[in-house]
Protein backbone atom coordinates (compact mmCIF):
# COMPACT_ATOMS: atom_id res chain seq x y z
CA UNK A 1 0.00 0.00 0.00
CA UNK A 2 1.28 3.32 -1.22
CA UNK A 3 1.79 6.55 1.13
CA UNK A 4 -1.40 8.43 1.07
CA UNK A 5 -1.76 12.41 1.05
CA UNK A 6 -4.84 13.96 2.09
CA UNK A 7 -4.27 17.18 -0.51
CA UNK A 8 -6.93 16.69 -3.93
CA UNK A 9 -4.56 16.91 -6.65
CA UNK A 10 -7.47 15.78 -9.30
CA UNK A 11 -10.83 16.86 -8.65
CA UNK A 12 -13.95 16.52 -10.98
CA UNK A 13 -17.72 17.22 -10.73
CA UNK A 14 -20.45 16.41 -13.12
CA UNK A 15 -18.50 14.78 -15.78
CA UNK A 16 -20.98 13.31 -18.68
CA UNK A 17 -20.41 12.21 -21.75
CA UNK A 18 -22.94 9.99 -23.86
CA UNK A 19 -22.46 8.02 -27.26
CA UNK A 20 -25.81 8.39 -29.13
CA UNK A 21 -28.16 6.82 -26.85
CA UNK A 22 -25.62 5.06 -24.38
CA UNK A 23 -24.57 7.66 -21.04
CA UNK A 24 -20.33 6.27 -21.34
CA UNK A 25 -20.54 8.93 -17.87
CA UNK A 26 -23.33 10.11 -16.29
CA UNK A 27 -22.10 13.12 -13.58
CA UNK A 28 -19.23 11.45 -12.57
CA UNK A 29 -17.79 13.48 -9.72
CA UNK A 30 -14.45 12.46 -8.09
CA UNK A 31 -11.68 13.70 -5.70
CA UNK A 32 -7.88 12.26 -5.93
CA UNK A 33 -5.32 12.40 -3.72
CA UNK A 34 -2.02 10.86 -3.79
CA UNK A 35 -1.26 7.36 -3.62
CA UNK A 36 -3.13 4.81 -5.66
CA UNK A 37 -6.74 4.91 -6.36
CA UNK A 38 -8.39 1.65 -7.62
CA UNK A 39 -11.44 1.63 -10.82
CA UNK A 40 -13.35 -1.34 -10.48
CA UNK A 41 -16.13 -1.70 -12.47
CA UNK A 42 -17.49 -4.78 -15.41
CA UNK A 43 -17.66 -4.10 -19.06
CA UNK A 44 -19.24 -0.74 -20.23
CA UNK A 45 -19.24 0.37 -17.12
CA UNK A 46 -17.52 3.42 -18.13
CA UNK A 47 -13.95 3.12 -16.84
CA UNK A 48 -11.87 3.52 -19.79
CA UNK A 49 -14.61 6.40 -21.25
CA UNK A 50 -13.14 8.12 -17.41
CA UNK A 51 -9.86 7.58 -18.07
CA UNK A 52 -9.60 9.11 -21.15
CA UNK A 53 -11.55 12.17 -20.18
CA UNK A 54 -9.08 12.70 -17.92
CA UNK A 55 -6.23 12.20 -19.65
CA UNK A 56 -7.48 14.54 -22.23
CA UNK A 57 -7.50 11.93 -24.78
CA UNK A 58 -11.50 12.90 -25.41
CA UNK A 59 -13.74 15.96 -24.21
CA UNK A 60 -16.53 15.52 -21.86
CA UNK A 61 -19.71 16.68 -23.13
CA UNK A 62 -20.37 18.88 -19.67
CA UNK A 63 -18.71 18.89 -16.29
CA UNK A 64 -15.38 20.04 -15.42
CA UNK A 65 -12.12 18.49 -13.96
CA UNK A 66 -8.63 19.89 -12.81
CA UNK A 67 -5.21 18.28 -12.43
CA UNK A 68 -2.88 19.55 -9.99
CA UNK A 69 -4.38 22.91 -10.18
CA UNK A 70 -4.39 23.14 -14.38
CA UNK A 71 -7.93 22.93 -16.11
CA UNK A 72 -8.02 21.47 -19.61
CA UNK A 73 -10.96 23.86 -20.50
CA UNK A 74 -8.54 26.00 -22.11
CA UNK A 75 -5.43 24.73 -24.58
CA UNK A 76 -2.89 25.95 -22.37
CA UNK A 77 -4.85 24.43 -19.46
CA UNK A 78 -4.61 21.10 -21.44
CA UNK A 79 -1.36 21.08 -21.97
CA UNK A 80 -0.32 21.93 -18.77
CA UNK A 81 -2.32 19.04 -17.56
CA UNK A 82 -0.14 16.39 -19.94
CA UNK A 83 3.20 17.79 -18.82
CA UNK A 84 1.57 16.56 -15.64
CA UNK A 85 0.17 13.26 -17.16
CA UNK A 86 1.64 9.86 -17.55
CA UNK A 87 -0.88 7.50 -19.38
CA UNK A 88 -1.02 3.47 -20.08
CA UNK A 89 -3.65 3.32 -22.48
CA UNK A 90 -5.89 -0.39 -22.18
CA UNK A 91 -4.37 -1.73 -25.71
CA UNK A 92 -0.98 0.00 -25.77
CA UNK A 93 0.56 0.33 -29.33
CA UNK A 94 4.44 0.12 -30.35
CA UNK A 95 6.05 0.50 -32.93
CA UNK A 96 7.49 -3.44 -33.33
CA UNK A 97 10.69 -1.93 -35.28
CA UNK A 98 11.58 -0.06 -32.11
CA UNK A 99 13.80 -0.65 -28.82
CA UNK A 100 12.68 -0.14 -25.40
CA UNK A 101 15.07 2.82 -25.62
CA UNK A 102 13.66 3.98 -29.06
CA UNK A 103 10.18 3.52 -28.01
CA UNK A 104 10.21 5.55 -24.51
CA UNK A 105 12.73 7.92 -26.29
CA UNK A 106 9.89 8.54 -28.85
CA UNK A 107 7.50 9.10 -25.69
CA UNK A 108 9.88 11.39 -23.98
CA UNK A 109 10.06 13.45 -27.26
CA UNK A 110 5.88 13.68 -27.51
CA UNK A 111 6.92 14.59 -23.51
CA UNK A 112 8.74 17.95 -24.93
CA UNK A 113 11.92 16.11 -23.57
CA UNK A 114 14.60 17.66 -26.44
CA UNK A 115 17.57 17.78 -25.40
CA UNK A 116 19.57 14.74 -26.17
CA UNK A 117 21.60 14.02 -23.35
CA UNK A 118 18.86 15.45 -20.37
CA UNK A 119 16.53 12.62 -22.53
CA UNK A 120 18.48 10.06 -22.49
CA UNK A 121 19.21 9.84 -19.39
CA UNK A 122 15.53 10.14 -18.23
CA UNK A 123 15.02 7.02 -20.82
CA UNK A 124 17.89 4.96 -18.98
CA UNK A 125 16.18 5.98 -15.62
CA UNK A 126 12.76 4.78 -16.06
CA UNK A 127 14.11 1.70 -17.82
CA UNK A 128 16.41 0.89 -15.25
CA UNK A 129 12.91 1.41 -12.47
CA UNK A 130 10.78 -0.84 -14.63
CA UNK A 131 13.69 -3.74 -14.69
CA UNK A 132 14.32 -3.22 -18.40
CA UNK A 133 18.21 -2.09 -18.54
CA UNK A 134 19.27 -5.47 -20.21
CA UNK A 135 17.08 -5.33 -22.50
CA UNK A 136 16.83 -1.76 -23.86
CA UNK A 137 18.46 -2.79 -27.21
CA UNK A 138 16.44 -5.69 -28.32
CA UNK A 139 13.34 -5.50 -30.30
CA UNK A 140 10.10 -4.59 -28.87
CA UNK A 141 8.53 -7.35 -31.11
CA UNK A 142 10.71 -10.20 -29.22
CA UNK A 143 9.57 -8.86 -26.27
CA UNK A 144 7.05 -11.09 -23.92
CA UNK A 145 3.82 -9.62 -23.03
CA UNK A 146 4.97 -8.94 -19.41
CA UNK A 147 8.26 -6.95 -21.03
CA UNK A 148 6.01 -5.47 -23.25
CA UNK A 149 3.84 -3.84 -20.17
CA UNK A 150 6.91 -2.50 -18.70
CA UNK A 151 7.90 -1.11 -21.83
CA UNK A 152 4.32 0.99 -22.01
CA UNK A 153 5.15 1.55 -18.22
CA UNK A 154 7.85 3.28 -18.50
CA UNK A 155 7.14 5.24 -20.93
CA UNK A 156 4.31 6.53 -19.04
CA UNK A 157 6.82 7.12 -16.23
CA UNK A 158 8.97 9.48 -18.39
CA UNK A 159 9.20 12.70 -18.00
CA UNK A 160 8.04 12.00 -13.94
CA UNK A 161 4.26 12.66 -14.05
CA UNK A 162 1.96 14.09 -11.38
CA UNK A 163 -0.67 12.07 -12.85
CA UNK A 164 -0.58 8.10 -13.38
CA UNK A 165 -3.45 6.85 -15.76
CA UNK A 166 -3.16 2.98 -16.12
CA UNK A 167 -5.67 1.32 -17.47
CA UNK A 168 -5.89 -2.36 -17.24
CA UNK A 169 -2.21 -2.85 -17.29
CA UNK A 170 -2.78 -6.38 -15.49
CA UNK A 171 -4.57 -7.75 -18.50
CA UNK A 172 -3.16 -10.70 -19.81
CA UNK A 173 0.26 -11.30 -17.88
CA UNK A 174 0.66 -14.14 -15.73
CA UNK A 175 0.82 -14.37 -12.23
CA UNK A 176 4.45 -13.41 -11.59
CA UNK A 177 4.94 -10.84 -14.03
CA UNK A 178 1.52 -9.49 -12.29
CA UNK A 179 2.34 -9.62 -8.76
CA UNK A 180 5.94 -7.91 -10.50
CA UNK A 181 3.60 -5.15 -12.09
CA UNK A 182 2.12 -4.68 -9.08
CA UNK A 183 5.61 -3.60 -7.18
CA UNK A 184 6.18 -1.17 -9.80
CA UNK A 185 2.72 0.25 -9.94
CA UNK A 186 2.95 0.81 -6.20
CA UNK A 187 6.84 2.16 -6.21
CA UNK A 188 4.86 4.83 -9.13
CA UNK A 189 2.15 5.28 -6.33
CA UNK A 190 4.92 6.67 -4.00
CA UNK A 191 4.49 10.75 -4.19
CA UNK A 192 2.51 10.66 -7.14
CA UNK A 193 -1.80 10.30 -8.15
CA UNK A 194 -2.14 7.39 -9.89
CA UNK A 195 -5.76 6.14 -10.67
CA UNK A 196 -5.88 2.24 -11.54
CA UNK A 197 -8.45 0.88 -13.49
CA UNK A 198 -8.51 -2.83 -13.31
CA UNK A 199 -10.97 -5.98 -13.14
CA UNK A 200 -8.68 -7.57 -10.58
CA UNK A 201 -9.95 -7.12 -7.10
CA UNK A 202 -6.62 -8.65 -5.82
CA UNK A 203 -4.91 -5.49 -7.68
CA UNK A 204 -7.08 -3.63 -5.49
CA UNK A 205 -6.79 -5.23 -2.47
CA UNK A 206 -3.03 -5.15 -2.41
CA UNK A 207 -2.43 -1.72 -3.54
CA UNK A 208 -5.06 0.58 -3.42
CA UNK A 209 -5.71 2.67 -0.08
CA UNK A 210 -8.98 3.79 -2.61
CA UNK A 211 -11.43 2.65 -4.76
CA UNK A 212 -13.88 3.65 -7.10
CA UNK A 213 -16.56 1.05 -8.27
CA UNK A 214 -18.79 2.34 -11.25
CA UNK A 215 -20.98 0.98 -13.33
CA UNK A 216 -23.75 2.07 -15.91
CA UNK A 217 -21.47 5.33 -16.40
CA UNK A 218 -21.73 5.94 -12.82
CA UNK A 219 -19.77 5.95 -9.87
CA UNK A 220 -21.40 3.47 -7.45
CA UNK A 221 -18.78 3.44 -4.65
CA UNK A 222 -16.09 5.87 -3.44
CA UNK A 223 -14.21 4.62 0.00
CA UNK A 224 -11.48 2.51 1.45
CA UNK A 225 -11.16 -1.23 -0.25
CA UNK A 226 -11.78 -2.39 3.68
CA UNK A 227 -14.97 0.03 3.70
CA UNK A 228 -16.03 -2.12 0.43
CA UNK A 229 -15.53 -5.71 1.88
CA UNK A 230 -17.66 -3.96 4.96
CA UNK A 231 -20.31 -3.63 2.84
CA UNK A 232 -20.54 -7.16 2.43
CA UNK A 233 -20.26 -7.73 6.56
CA UNK A 234 -23.07 -10.60 7.39
CA UNK A 235 -24.33 -11.17 3.96
CA UNK A 236 -21.79 -13.43 3.21
CA UNK A 237 -22.55 -17.28 4.19
CA UNK A 238 -21.14 -20.67 3.58
CA UNK A 239 -23.68 -23.91 2.73
CA UNK A 240 -23.43 -27.22 1.48
CA UNK A 241 -25.79 -26.68 -1.40
CA UNK A 242 -25.91 -23.47 -4.02
CA UNK A 243 -28.65 -21.33 -1.73
CA UNK A 244 -31.66 -20.40 -3.90
CA UNK A 245 -31.87 -16.96 -2.11
CA UNK A 246 -27.84 -15.74 -2.78
CA UNK A 247 -27.93 -13.00 -4.81
CA UNK A 248 -24.44 -14.81 -6.45
CA UNK A 249 -22.70 -18.23 -5.20
CA UNK A 250 -20.35 -20.32 -6.43
CA UNK A 251 -18.71 -23.66 -5.59
CA UNK A 252 -14.97 -23.78 -3.63
CA UNK A 253 -12.18 -25.58 -3.26
CA UNK A 254 -13.21 -27.43 -0.55
CA UNK A 255 -16.24 -28.04 -2.23
CA UNK A 256 -18.75 -26.15 -0.30
CA UNK A 257 -20.68 -23.05 -1.63
CA UNK A 258 -20.36 -19.37 -0.84
CA UNK A 259 -22.73 -17.21 -1.49
CA UNK A 260 -23.51 -13.53 -0.94
CA UNK A 261 -26.65 -11.63 -0.48
CA UNK A 262 -29.17 -11.95 2.04
CA UNK A 263 -28.35 -14.79 4.26
CA UNK A 264 -31.07 -17.64 5.61
CA UNK A 265 -31.93 -17.45 9.79
CA UNK A 266 -28.84 -19.34 11.13
CA UNK A 267 -26.78 -19.17 8.26
CA UNK A 268 -22.99 -19.99 8.48
CA UNK A 269 -21.43 -16.60 8.04
CA UNK A 270 -17.88 -15.67 6.22
CA UNK A 271 -15.42 -12.67 6.35
CA UNK A 272 -16.89 -11.04 3.92
CA UNK A 273 -14.02 -9.78 0.84
CA UNK A 274 -13.33 -7.36 -1.12
CA UNK A 275 -14.85 -9.11 -4.21
CA UNK A 276 -17.95 -9.72 -1.93
CA UNK A 277 -18.17 -5.82 -1.21
CA UNK A 278 -17.74 -5.25 -5.30
CA UNK A 279 -20.36 -7.95 -6.09
CA UNK A 280 -23.16 -6.96 -4.05
CA UNK A 281 -22.67 -2.84 -5.03
CA UNK A 282 -22.80 -4.36 -8.53
CA UNK A 283 -25.91 -5.91 -7.98
CA UNK A 284 -27.45 -2.97 -6.57
CA UNK A 285 -26.61 -1.62 -9.93
CA UNK A 286 -28.29 -4.29 -11.80
CA UNK A 287 -31.03 -4.05 -9.64
CA UNK A 288 -31.30 -0.25 -10.92
CA UNK A 289 -30.84 -1.15 -14.22
CA UNK A 290 -32.71 -4.06 -14.59
CA UNK A 291 -29.53 -6.20 -16.53
CA UNK A 292 -27.44 -8.88 -16.23
CA UNK A 293 -23.55 -7.30 -16.70
CA UNK A 294 -20.31 -9.31 -16.59
CA UNK A 295 -19.11 -9.66 -13.51
CA UNK A 296 -15.27 -8.81 -13.81
CA UNK A 297 -12.29 -11.20 -12.77
CA UNK A 298 -14.91 -13.83 -11.38
CA UNK A 299 -17.62 -13.70 -14.16
CA UNK A 300 -16.92 -17.09 -15.08
CA UNK A 301 -17.63 -18.74 -11.84
CA UNK A 302 -20.12 -16.52 -10.19
CA UNK A 303 -23.34 -17.50 -10.50
CA UNK A 304 -26.60 -15.40 -10.36
CA UNK A 305 -29.17 -16.81 -8.41
CA UNK A 306 -31.15 -13.93 -7.82
CA UNK B 1 55.54 32.51 -26.34
CA UNK B 2 53.97 35.71 -27.30
CA UNK B 3 50.96 35.19 -27.45
CA UNK B 4 48.22 34.06 -24.67
CA UNK B 5 44.36 32.39 -25.21
CA UNK B 6 42.32 35.58 -23.57
CA UNK B 7 40.55 35.02 -20.95
CA UNK B 8 36.74 34.74 -22.34
CA UNK B 9 38.28 32.35 -24.56
CA UNK B 10 39.53 30.20 -22.04
CA UNK B 11 36.58 29.94 -20.09
CA UNK B 12 34.38 29.25 -23.58
CA UNK B 13 37.22 26.88 -24.10
CA UNK B 14 37.04 24.99 -20.31
CA UNK B 15 33.10 25.10 -21.15
CA UNK B 16 33.02 23.17 -24.04
CA UNK B 17 31.77 26.23 -25.92
CA UNK B 18 34.64 27.20 -28.02
CA UNK B 19 33.47 27.17 -31.62
CA UNK B 20 36.52 26.52 -34.61
CA UNK B 21 38.51 27.86 -35.74
CA UNK B 22 39.24 29.38 -32.25
CA UNK B 23 38.99 26.06 -30.98
CA UNK B 24 41.34 24.69 -32.99
CA UNK B 25 43.96 27.23 -32.12
CA UNK B 26 43.69 27.18 -28.57
CA UNK B 27 44.28 23.32 -28.65
CA UNK B 28 47.20 23.58 -30.28
CA UNK B 29 48.21 26.80 -28.25
CA UNK B 30 47.54 24.27 -25.27
CA UNK B 31 49.42 21.93 -25.98
CA UNK B 32 52.78 24.26 -26.01
CA UNK B 33 52.01 26.92 -23.47
CA UNK B 34 52.49 25.69 -19.89
CA UNK B 35 50.97 28.92 -18.72
CA UNK B 36 47.85 28.83 -20.41
CA UNK B 37 47.26 25.34 -19.43
CA UNK B 38 47.81 26.18 -15.73
CA UNK B 39 45.44 29.47 -16.29
CA UNK B 40 42.77 26.66 -17.79
CA UNK B 41 43.14 24.73 -14.37
CA UNK B 42 42.13 27.74 -12.98
CA UNK B 43 38.84 28.34 -14.67
CA UNK B 44 37.87 24.73 -15.03
CA UNK B 45 34.59 24.00 -13.44
CA UNK B 46 34.57 20.32 -11.94
CA UNK B 47 30.66 20.61 -11.79
CA UNK B 48 31.49 20.92 -15.71
CA UNK B 49 33.88 18.20 -16.24
CA UNK B 50 31.04 15.85 -14.85
CA UNK B 51 28.20 17.02 -16.80
CA UNK B 52 30.69 16.54 -19.90
CA UNK B 53 31.46 13.05 -18.24
CA UNK B 54 27.68 12.22 -17.99
CA UNK B 55 26.91 13.38 -21.47
CA UNK B 56 29.21 10.96 -23.08
CA UNK B 57 28.38 8.05 -20.76
CA UNK B 58 24.30 9.09 -21.82
CA UNK B 59 25.57 8.99 -25.39
CA UNK B 60 27.86 5.72 -25.88
CA UNK B 61 25.25 3.89 -23.98
CA UNK B 62 22.52 4.80 -26.13
CA UNK B 63 21.51 2.48 -29.16
CA UNK B 64 22.74 3.53 -32.28
CA UNK B 65 19.47 4.65 -34.39
CA UNK B 66 18.07 2.63 -37.44
CA UNK B 67 19.39 3.76 -40.98
CA UNK B 68 16.68 6.07 -41.61
CA UNK B 69 16.90 8.22 -38.46
CA UNK B 70 20.38 8.14 -39.21
CA UNK B 71 20.18 9.11 -42.95
CA UNK B 72 17.62 11.97 -41.40
CA UNK B 73 20.19 13.38 -39.31
CA UNK B 74 22.73 13.74 -41.82
CA UNK B 75 20.25 15.55 -43.97
CA UNK B 76 20.37 18.09 -41.30
CA UNK B 77 17.18 17.11 -39.51
CA UNK B 78 17.19 17.30 -35.95
CA UNK B 79 17.71 13.97 -33.81
CA UNK B 80 14.27 14.49 -32.09
CA UNK B 81 12.40 15.26 -35.39
CA UNK B 82 14.09 12.30 -36.93
CA UNK B 83 12.80 10.00 -33.97
CA UNK B 84 9.39 11.48 -34.54
CA UNK B 85 9.24 10.63 -38.29
CA UNK B 86 10.94 6.86 -38.02
CA UNK B 87 7.62 6.82 -36.16
CA UNK B 88 5.45 7.72 -38.92
CA UNK B 89 3.80 4.46 -40.60
CA UNK B 90 3.97 5.42 -44.01
CA UNK B 91 7.47 6.25 -44.15
CA UNK B 92 8.56 2.49 -44.13
CA UNK B 93 10.25 1.06 -46.68
CA UNK B 94 7.08 -1.50 -47.70
CA UNK B 95 4.86 1.66 -48.07
CA UNK B 96 7.69 3.34 -49.83
CA UNK B 97 8.07 0.23 -52.20
CA UNK B 98 4.07 0.34 -52.93
CA UNK B 99 3.99 3.67 -53.87
CA UNK B 100 7.03 3.14 -56.16
CA UNK B 101 5.72 0.13 -57.88
CA UNK B 102 2.21 2.19 -58.45
CA UNK B 103 4.00 4.59 -60.24
CA UNK B 104 6.52 2.47 -62.27
CA UNK B 105 2.95 0.44 -63.43
CA UNK B 106 1.60 4.37 -64.41
CA UNK B 107 4.50 5.12 -66.34
CA UNK B 108 4.51 1.34 -68.10
CA UNK B 109 0.63 2.22 -69.00
CA UNK B 110 1.36 5.89 -69.86
CA UNK B 111 4.22 4.05 -72.35
CA UNK B 112 1.72 1.57 -73.55
CA UNK B 113 -1.54 3.67 -74.22
CA UNK B 114 0.41 6.37 -75.46
CA UNK B 115 -1.48 8.72 -72.83
CA UNK B 116 -0.49 10.45 -69.20
CA UNK B 117 -3.78 10.64 -68.16
CA UNK B 118 -3.44 7.35 -65.58
CA UNK B 119 -0.70 8.47 -64.49
CA UNK B 120 -1.74 12.15 -63.53
CA UNK B 121 -4.89 10.71 -62.17
CA UNK B 122 -3.35 8.10 -59.98
CA UNK B 123 -0.26 10.53 -58.62
CA UNK B 124 -2.22 12.69 -57.08
CA UNK B 125 -4.25 9.81 -54.76
CA UNK B 126 -0.79 8.85 -53.34
CA UNK B 127 -0.07 11.68 -51.03
CA UNK B 128 -3.32 11.90 -49.87
CA UNK B 129 -3.52 8.02 -49.08
CA UNK B 130 -0.12 8.59 -47.34
CA UNK B 131 -1.00 11.76 -45.72
CA UNK B 132 -4.09 10.16 -44.43
CA UNK B 133 -2.34 7.11 -43.25
CA UNK B 134 0.25 8.53 -41.26
CA UNK B 135 -1.56 9.85 -38.37
CA UNK B 136 -4.66 8.68 -36.50
CA UNK B 137 -6.17 5.16 -34.68
CA UNK B 138 -6.36 2.95 -37.98
CA UNK B 139 -2.69 2.73 -38.51
CA UNK B 140 -0.67 4.60 -35.77
CA UNK B 141 -0.40 2.39 -33.03
CA UNK B 142 0.84 4.80 -30.85
CA UNK B 143 -2.17 7.08 -31.48
CA UNK B 144 -3.58 7.50 -27.85
CA UNK B 145 -0.39 8.12 -26.24
CA UNK B 146 0.35 10.63 -28.78
CA UNK B 147 -3.18 12.69 -28.68
CA UNK B 148 -2.55 13.25 -25.19
CA UNK B 149 0.98 14.12 -25.16
CA UNK B 150 2.06 17.93 -24.63
CA UNK B 151 3.18 18.37 -28.23
CA UNK B 152 0.34 19.94 -29.63
CA UNK B 153 -1.19 17.05 -32.37
CA UNK B 154 -1.72 19.55 -35.42
CA UNK B 155 2.55 20.07 -34.80
CA UNK B 156 2.70 16.58 -35.11
CA UNK B 157 0.52 15.93 -38.14
CA UNK B 158 2.58 19.13 -39.75
CA UNK B 159 5.86 17.02 -39.32
CA UNK B 160 4.19 14.00 -40.55
CA UNK B 161 2.58 15.62 -43.54
CA UNK B 162 5.80 17.62 -44.83
CA UNK B 163 8.00 14.31 -44.18
CA UNK B 164 5.16 12.29 -46.24
CA UNK B 165 4.75 14.45 -48.86
CA UNK B 166 8.78 14.90 -49.39
CA UNK B 167 8.68 11.01 -49.83
CA UNK B 168 5.85 11.28 -52.44
CA UNK B 169 5.55 13.68 -54.88
CA UNK B 170 9.87 13.19 -54.82
CA UNK B 171 8.68 9.78 -56.29
CA UNK B 172 6.51 11.10 -58.45
CA UNK B 173 8.31 13.43 -59.48
CA UNK B 174 11.32 11.10 -60.25
CA UNK B 175 8.69 8.91 -62.51
CA UNK B 176 7.44 12.24 -64.52
CA UNK B 177 10.85 11.92 -66.02
CA UNK B 178 9.54 8.41 -67.04
CA UNK B 179 6.60 9.57 -68.97
CA UNK B 180 6.54 9.57 -73.00
CA UNK B 181 5.53 13.20 -72.83
CA UNK B 182 7.79 16.22 -71.31
CA UNK B 183 6.59 19.60 -70.73
CA UNK B 184 4.54 20.84 -68.20
CA UNK B 185 1.89 18.82 -68.95
CA UNK B 186 3.16 15.75 -67.22
CA UNK B 187 3.28 17.99 -64.25
CA UNK B 188 -0.31 18.19 -64.00
CA UNK B 189 -0.57 15.66 -61.01
CA UNK B 190 1.42 18.29 -58.80
CA UNK B 191 -1.51 20.58 -57.70
CA UNK B 192 -3.98 18.32 -57.95
CA UNK B 193 -2.20 16.42 -55.60
CA UNK B 194 -1.85 19.36 -53.31
CA UNK B 195 -5.30 20.16 -53.22
CA UNK B 196 -6.69 16.72 -52.41
CA UNK B 197 -4.31 16.71 -49.78
CA UNK B 198 -4.94 19.65 -47.47
CA UNK B 199 -8.59 18.93 -48.75
CA UNK B 200 -8.69 15.39 -46.98
CA UNK B 201 -6.72 16.86 -43.70
CA UNK B 202 -9.22 19.91 -43.94
CA UNK B 203 -12.41 18.01 -43.57
CA UNK B 204 -10.58 15.47 -41.09
CA UNK B 205 -11.95 16.83 -38.01
CA UNK B 206 -15.26 16.70 -39.47
CA UNK B 207 -15.66 13.41 -41.00
CA UNK B 208 -12.73 11.57 -39.34
CA UNK B 209 -9.62 10.13 -40.46
CA UNK B 210 -10.72 7.65 -42.81
CA UNK B 211 -14.55 8.91 -43.97
CA UNK B 212 -12.66 12.35 -45.54
CA UNK B 213 -9.79 11.10 -47.16
CA UNK B 214 -11.81 8.86 -48.92
CA UNK B 215 -14.50 11.39 -49.84
CA UNK B 216 -11.72 13.47 -51.17
CA UNK B 217 -10.29 10.68 -53.30
CA UNK B 218 -13.48 9.49 -54.74
CA UNK B 219 -14.79 12.89 -55.22
CA UNK B 220 -11.51 13.03 -57.60
CA UNK B 221 -12.13 9.92 -59.50
CA UNK B 222 -15.81 10.98 -60.10
CA UNK B 223 -14.50 14.10 -61.48
CA UNK B 224 -12.19 12.58 -63.93
CA UNK B 225 -14.74 10.40 -65.44
CA UNK B 226 -17.33 13.28 -65.39
CA UNK B 227 -14.45 15.00 -67.36
CA UNK B 228 -13.82 11.92 -69.44
CA UNK B 229 -17.52 11.79 -70.36
CA UNK B 230 -17.82 15.62 -71.11
CA UNK B 231 -14.66 15.31 -73.53
CA UNK B 232 -16.46 12.30 -75.12
CA UNK B 233 -13.57 10.58 -75.69
CA UNK B 234 -11.54 13.22 -77.98
CA UNK B 235 -7.95 13.07 -77.63
CA UNK B 236 -6.27 16.07 -75.43
CA UNK B 237 -6.08 16.93 -71.43
CA UNK B 238 -8.77 16.24 -69.39
CA UNK B 239 -10.53 19.31 -67.90
CA UNK B 240 -8.65 19.09 -64.62
CA UNK B 241 -5.27 19.20 -66.37
CA UNK B 242 -5.64 22.05 -68.41
CA UNK B 243 -4.45 25.96 -67.31
CA UNK B 244 -8.37 26.22 -65.91
CA UNK B 245 -8.48 23.20 -64.05
CA UNK B 246 -5.08 23.65 -62.68
CA UNK B 247 -5.86 27.12 -61.00
CA UNK B 248 -8.96 25.67 -59.92
CA UNK B 249 -6.68 22.94 -58.25
CA UNK B 250 -4.68 25.73 -56.51
CA UNK B 251 -7.40 27.83 -55.48
CA UNK B 252 -8.65 24.83 -53.71
CA UNK B 253 -5.56 23.80 -52.19
CA UNK B 254 -5.10 27.80 -50.80
CA UNK B 255 -8.63 27.36 -49.23
CA UNK B 256 -8.33 23.81 -47.89
CA UNK B 257 -5.03 25.16 -46.13
CA UNK B 258 -6.66 28.10 -44.68
CA UNK B 259 -9.30 25.61 -43.30
CA UNK B 260 -7.03 23.38 -41.66
CA UNK B 261 -4.73 26.10 -40.21
CA UNK B 262 -8.06 27.70 -38.80
CA UNK B 263 -9.46 23.74 -37.24
CA UNK B 264 -5.70 23.06 -36.22
CA UNK B 265 -7.05 22.94 -32.67
CA UNK B 266 -9.66 20.25 -33.73
CA UNK B 267 -6.18 17.89 -34.13
CA UNK B 268 -5.44 18.10 -30.71
CA UNK B 269 -7.88 15.70 -29.09
CA UNK B 270 -8.69 11.97 -29.92
CA UNK B 271 -10.50 10.75 -33.63
CA UNK B 272 -11.65 7.98 -31.86
CA UNK B 273 -14.83 8.79 -30.17
CA UNK B 274 -16.92 6.91 -32.90
CA UNK B 275 -14.75 3.78 -32.45
CA UNK B 276 -14.66 4.29 -28.67
CA UNK B 277 -19.01 4.22 -29.30
CA UNK B 278 -18.80 1.49 -31.19
CA UNK B 279 -16.70 -0.66 -28.79
CA UNK B 280 -18.87 0.69 -25.77
CA UNK B 281 -21.58 -0.91 -27.12
CA UNK B 282 -20.46 -4.16 -27.79
CA UNK B 283 -19.00 -4.18 -24.62
CA UNK B 284 -21.92 -2.99 -22.58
Amino acid sequence: MTTVSAAVTVSASGLTLRYGATRALDDVSLRLGRGVTGLLGPNGAGKTTLLRVLATSVPAASGAFTVLGHDPASAHGRQEVRRALGYLPQTPGFHPDFTPFEFVDYVAILKELTDRAARHREVRRVLDEVGLAEVRGKRIKKLSGGMRQRVALAAALVGDPGFLVLDEPTVGLDPEQRMRFRELIAQAGEGRTVLLSTHQTEDVAMLCHRVLVMAGGRVRFDGTPAELAARAAGRVWRSTARDPGAKAGWRTGTGGYRNVGDPPEGADLLEPTLEDGYLLTLDGDRGDRGDRGDRGDHGDRAEATA
Amino acid sequence: MTWHVAEDELRAYARGELAPPLLWSADTHLTGCAVCRARLAEVWDPGALDAAWERLDAELDAPRPGPFERLLVRCGVADHTARLLAATPVLRRSWLTAVALLLVLSVLTAHGVHSDTFFLAVAPLLPLAGVALSYGPALDPTYEMTVVAPVHGFRLLMIRTVAVLAAVLGLSGLATLALPGYGLGALGWLLPALALTAAGLALTPRLGPVVAPSAVGGGWVVLLLAARVHQGGGAGALVPFTAAGQAVAAAVAALAAALLFAARDRFDQSHQTRQTHQSFRSAA
